[in-house]
């Protein structure tokens, strides 16, 4: 009898551990659809440019850290040489941490009142990777600048 | 959660009309990306982010940005801002959660 009793109690087990991985891999598949904000890259641009090319730029200054020591808080600061009159002028700045689990961090539309198209704010970057930042100008031309960030979490490196 | 806190700088302290200020927009404000996870329950944390920030001079839209739970906890963005005159500054900040704060600060050029 006692054979047979752990002969059940082990098909039980073995059951529940052929379901669980099942449930466990489709409540992934659910968070990934209705995660946050989940968007590759290529798709977040996209989504800004329409398709256009986007043109690296010495105009497009991206200034971060080299190294940063807590991904929590990296300052970052962005500065498009333009003259900011009302016929031409800097549309928008839009900034993408491009490995985090979403990617965009902030579109910001200037109009000419700014004088300056410069922005800066704090990011919170996942680990190492390029910030990347395109600038929208009033011709509909897009540019671009980035710089690689080295995060090293806890310090150590 | 409490009214957001928020605090506006303007730098340099001392500006005349014409002069190109940079306006630092600070608030307190959680910034919850919906990744982390309660430490005690281990329940996921709703995401709660600031998603639209408006300034405007005198009810004219000066710069209206758009933003994510990539900024961090407490955010500050800074623009710029060419001073035209003597006038009113607003900041409007909404996050998703529906909340949203106005506050404004006093622009006076001096000479």
């Amino acid at each position: 009898m006692e054979r047979r009793s752990f002969l059940k109690s082990f098909g039980a087990v073995a059951a529940c551990a052929t379901l669980i991985p099942s449930i466990v891999s489709a409540a992934d598949e659910a968070k990934k659809v209705t995660g946050p904000n989940e968007m590759s890259i290529e798709t977040a641009i996209s989504a800004i440019t329409g398709g256009k090319a986007v043109t690296p730029s010495s105009k497009v200054s991206l200034s971060a850290p080299e190294i940063a020591e807590n991904g929590a808080v990296v300052p970052i600061k962005v500065t498009v040489t333009s003259a900011m009159t009302d016929k031409e002028y800097v549309k928008a700045i839009h900034v993408f941490a491009t490995k985090n689990n979403n990617v965009r961090c902030a579109n910001v539309y200037l109009t000419p009142a700014n004088g300056e198209a410069s922005f800066g704010t704090r990011i919170k970057l996942g680990g190492t990777q390029d910030v990347l930042a395109i600038a929208e100008m009033s011709d509909g031309t897009f540019l671009s600048g980035k710089q690689n960030v080295k995060v090293t979490i806890g310090g150590c490196g | 959660m409490a009214e957001m806190k928020t605090l506006i700088k303007i730098k340099p302290k001392d500006y005349k009309a014409g002069d190109v200020v940079k306006i630092d927009f600070m608030a307190m404000h959680p910034m919850e990306s919906g990744m982390r996870k309660d430490k005690d329950s281990g329940a996921i944390i709703p995401a709660h982010y600031i998603n639209e920030v408006s300034f405007s001079f005198n009810d004219k839209l000066v710069t209206k940005m758009v933003t994510w739970e990539s900024l961090s906890v407490n955010p500050v963005l800074t623009i710029s801002f060419k001073v035209p005159s003597a006038g009113t500054l607003k900041v409007l900040a909404k996050d998703n959660k529906g909340q949203s704060v106005e506050s404004t600060v006093a622009i006076t050029p001096k000479g």
